[in-house]
């Protein structure tokens, strides 16, 4: 039956209007805009990485001089040590967060949440404060008498370790948190009526079920840790210097063309090596939030993942961690309990104690870092309030980040609708490439991007720099609109269609309002990004564009006072009121993911 | 099925016991709570509940969400502690005994089956906590998956299978190692009618053949009548009344217990007369009736149970019958579900057969209704 002969009109498969109809044109303008933003200057990056005499000959003075071969290997070592770290802290976090309730359960899970999004630049240099001569710690133990004049406790190996895990626990807390809170609450209920004790529960059921969260929570810390830049920066000595901090260093050299690029490129594929065999074992949903599980009937769950099958590894975990956990059983079902609320209660206090010391810092009335403060005064807010030079940086941060937030909203929530509202073959490879840039190294963005930028004379530009901040926001807001579009029933938006409404009016009368909360945190988060971004901008800006992290940024190289703690108060009060007005909305996208 | 079941009374090869038979040689466990005590916050859960629940018995604890049921279950489960009164398991106190050292089977209403595991992987679970060497853990799975007719799906993941047969898996686990104690909280509500009815008669033939004690938790009334030896009636943190399915539904010992257990007319009365062992009342309509006297009321008003399947319907006018409005009368296949109006206002509930001549009466129709003396039951 033709359309003519059913009296509706329409538009016939494959027509031009048919084809414009089509939801997965809304992934193009994201498409372009990365395309031309993202994946040419990496591609370029490539191209000019094996631009030498011979292709490999930048690669091989990478790998032929020890300072870089070196460097490397002390990357992969700190990356290594810090996601264990994580991990053994993390857990007990996790554990504590599911079986505690209340209020006692929103105070830890916000003590978690908090720090994720306060910037990583505030958050190191709280620990500078916390740690420094005159810090809190330093006058702690000299209280004690364990120390008899204050000692140098920053810029070591050590103050790398503990400020890398600190910035990256709560990723690590909330990756494994999401596969615990999926857990089915009568399993470990049915594993004690079937005569397991709590050690048996842990190792035999609640391990194995939480095993991917673990995973997906160690390749994340652990790949964000190789391309670390800014804490090993203002927290290692000389003999800490990781890969990324080499790459920073090599631009300021001109003649540097090409091994640069190789510099950058090794630590590019070294990332995407990790992550592809993660994403291999783990489904690379692992990387926004997702679960392989998710999808039972997906072809994941039928080929090998769904048969349990004793591998060599498993079982050699079991003959060595079983043993060794039923003789801790002996030491009684309080030290379980008591190991738990230790390591919960330590990884919190790091969590949340900095930020706090930075807040009571910037009411100081020295003119020096000195905790506990001589007195209270507001000189420090007037001095920052007051300073030209600070106000044009936040005019300028404000102004980027809106700029940003607008950019990522609109490419990114209207390729969101792309992905999931359409038919399109190959979804998880789009939503791969769309949220990627999450996992390339910053540094390498910066460096990729700058030639682009001095091609295009966007070098310094907000516009510039907006969108170069876009290309993380994107990722951020293609990963909650896509949780609120899944979240939207689209029974609704048919009885919509059959009650009359045309398409337009579906999308504002029902789809819009259903997932204007996610829109709105989604926003919000893209500007946080561009707010707290640095690295980027340490590439792309000029010093007539200077934004608040790039001011931050040189006067915590130049000179530690207490304007940097005014600063970082402001950001915190300024994510406190945007998580409490995003709250809800996270805690579905976040916990529901 | 049943010569299969025989074989795993390990005590006796007799599947057809008696309930006193069973309580001296088999496995199941007596249960003794006394005043017991269980408060969440202001909330009192459960409130000084005392029960007695024989060896080998198949009690239900029935009523509705938020009755105490569940909790009752979670205590002697062990997965919460009590804060007050004791329980008793033969004769000895559990209160300090932590749940996997209890060694009771407990299916879950989520089933809770072991999603990394193998169906057999499930169900040998129990016995590798309780140390039992390889090759008789895999005989007992074997021989439990047998049973549970779940032999050709040992190798597959929960995931794979449907509710049905998630829900036989956990049961499977529940009893591999045949328990003193099987506590079930509400297996078959997640599904389909038909499925649940065939599971309902396979856990009773089950519970026949193993001689475990089962307490079973349901808020359904329909599964509680058709599979227990006794119920155990709760309401707001108490039990209300225990007996026997029969008793449950002919006796109820208050207003509470009648209307939740199948349907009811509870009519109010006057007494008028009272004759011996038969009293003659008159309810709102001016219709006089007799009951038997049974309670110890006397005088004055009395609250009278009359089931709608004992209410019969009458030719026509006569001394001994009411007259009622049809306000509205269903066919449900077997019976008609008649609702009726008296000329006093009340309602009342009519079932009756399907018959040969039997029409569906038409709303506004005038009808005629009596019941007997046998029919009625004087509430307390």
């Amino acid at each position: 039956m033709t359309a003519a002969a059913t009296g509706f009109p329409g538009p016939r498969r494959g027509s031009l209007r048919g084809r414009l109809a089509s939801p997965v044109l809304l992934l193009l303008p994201a498409g372009l805009f990365l395309g031309f933003i993202y994946l040419l200057p990496v591609i370029d990056l490539v191209r000019l990485s094996v631009s030498g005499p011979t292709w490999s000959t930048f690669f091989e003075r990478v790998f032929s001089v020890p300072l870089y071969w070196d460097s490397l290997v002390r990357t992969m070592q700190i990356s290594l040590t810090v996601a264990t770290l994580c991990l053994l802290l993390g857990y007990p976090t996790a554990l504590l967060i599911r079986r505690s309730s209340g209020i006692t359960q929103i105070l830890i899970t916000a003590a978690v949440i908090l720090p994720y999004f306060i910037a990583i630049l505030i958050r190191t240099y709280a620990w500078m404060v916390l740690l420094g001569r005159n810090g809190p710690v330093n006058k702690l133990l000299t209280g004690l008498g364990l120390l008899s004049e204050p000692a140098q406790l920053l810029f070591s190996r050590g103050t790398v370790l503990l400020g890398m895990t600190a910035v990256l626990l709560p990723i690590m807390v909330l990756s494994i948190y999401s596969s615990v809170s999926r857990l089915d609450a009568a399993l470990p209920r049915a594993a004690q009526a079937s005569g397991a004790g709590p050690i048996a529960t842990f190792w035999r059921i609640m391990l194995p079920l939480t095993l991917p969260g673990m995973g997906a929570g160690f390749l994340l810390v652990f790949v964000a840790a190789l391309g670390f830049f800014i804490t090993p920066t203002l927290l290692g000595g000389p003999g800490d210097q990781m890969f990324a901090m080499h790459i920073v260093q090599q631009a300021d050299f001109i003649n540097s063309e090409g091994f640069l690029q190789a510099l950058a490129v090794v630590l590019l594929v070294i990332t995407l090596l990790f992550v592809g065999v993660a994403g291999h074992f783990l489904g690379f949903e692992f990387i926004w939030g997702g679960s392989k599980a998710a999808s039972p009937s997906g072809k994941a769950a039928g080929a090998g993942a769904a048969t349990p099958r004793r591998s060599l590894l498993s079982g050699l975990a079991d003959r060595i961690g079983w043993p060794v956990l039923r003789l801790l059983g002996r030491l009684g079902p309080a030290w379980g309990r008591w190991t738990v609320l230790v390591l919960a209660g330590a990884v919190i206090a790091t969590l949340i104690v900095p930020i706090l010391v930075v807040m009571v810092i910037s009411f100081s009335s020295a003119s020096y870092l000195t905790f506990p403060p001589p007195g209270f005064s507001l000189r420090w807010y007037e001095k920052f309030f007051s300073d030209p030079n600070w106000m044009d940086a936040f005019r300028h941060s404000a102004v980027i980040a809106a700029a940003s937030a607008v950019i990522s909203v609109l490419l990114g929530a209207s390729a969101a609708m792309g992905i999931v509202r359409s038919e399109i073959r190959g979804k998880s490879v789009i939503m791969l490439l769309l949220v990627s840039p999450v996992i390339v190294p910053p540094v390498v963005l910066g460096l990729s991007l700058y030639s682009l930028f001095l091609r295009f004379d966007l070098v310094g530009s907000v516009w510039g720099l907006a969108s170069a901040h876009a290309i993380g926001g994107i990722p951020l807001v293609v990963i909650i609109v896509a949780a609120a579009l899944q979240g939207v029933d689209r029974r609704l938006e048919q009885a919509a269609a059959l009650h009359g409404a045309s398409p337009l009016t579906v999308f504002r009368t029902v789809t819009l309002p259903a997932i204007a909360p996610g829109l709105a945190a989604a926003g919000f988060f893209a500007f946080l990004h561009s707010f707290d971004e640095l690295v980027l901008s340490l590439f792309l800006s000029s010093a007539q564009l200077k934004t608040l992290p790039l001011m931050l940024w040189a006067d915590i190289n130049y000179q530690l006072n207490p304007v940097l703690a005014v600063v970082s108060s402001l950001e915190v009060l300024l994510v406190v009121i945007g998580l409490a007005l995003a709250g809800p909305v996270l805690a579905r996208t976040r916990a529901g993911a | 099925m049943v010569t299969e079941l025989a074989s795993l009374a390990e005590p006796s090869s007799d599947a057809r016991m008696s309930g006193a038979a069973r309580a001296q040689g088999a496995i199941g466990a007596g249960i003794t709570l006394r005043d017991v005590v269980k408060n969440y916050g202001d909330f009192r859960a459960a409130d000084r509940i005392s029960l007695d629940i024989r060896p080998g018995e198949f009690i239900t604890l029935l009523g509705p969400s938020g009755s105490g049921k569940t909790t009752l279950l979670n205590l002697i489960a062990g997965f919460q502690k009590l804060d007050g009164g004791e329980m008793l398991v033969d004769g000895a106190p559990i209160d300090h005994v932590p749940t996997h050292k209890r060694g009771f089977g407990m299916v879950f209403q989520s089933y809770a089956l072991f999603p990394t595991m193998t169906v057999a992987q499930n169900v040998a679970f129990p016995l590798r906590m309780a140390g039992v060497d390889r090759a008789t853990a895999e005989r007992r799975v074997a021989e439990t998956l047998e049973i549970m007719r779940l032999s050709e799906h040992a190798a597959k993941t929960p995931a794979q299978m449907s509710g049905g047969q998630q829900q036989r898996v956990a049961i499977a686990r529940a009893i591999v190692r045949r328990p003193r104690l099987v506590l079930m909280d509400e297996p078959l509500s997640a599904l389909d009618r038909r499925l649940r009815e065939s599971i309902q008669i396979e856990i009773r033939e089950l519970h026949r053949a193993i001689g475990s004690t089962i307490l079973f938790v349901t808020h359904d009334q329909g599964e509680a009548l058709t599979m227990s030896d006794r119920i155990a009636v709760m309401d707001a943190g108490r039990i209300v009344q225990i007996d026997t399915p029969v008793d449950i539904y002919r006796h109820p010992q208050n207003r509470f217990v009648a209307s939740f257990v199948g349907e009811s007319n509870l009519i109010e009365a006057e007494i008028v007369q009272r004759r011996g062992a038969v009293m003659a009342l008159r309810n709102r309509a001016g219709y006089v009736f007799e009951a038997d006297a049974g309670h110890g009321i006397e005088v004055g008003r009395a609250t009278v149970l009359v089931r709608p399947e004992r209410i019969a319907i009458a030719d026509g006018p006569g001394p001994h019958a009411m007259p009622v409005t049809v306000t509205s009368a269903l066919f449900l296949g077997e019976v008609l579900r008649i609702e009726a109006r008296a000329d006093s206002g009340e309602t009342l509930l009519i079932r009756c057969m399907d018959a040969a001549g039997r029409s569906l009466p038409a709303a506004g129709e005038r009808l005629h209704v009596s019941w007997g003396a046998a029919d009625c039951w004087v509430l307390a």
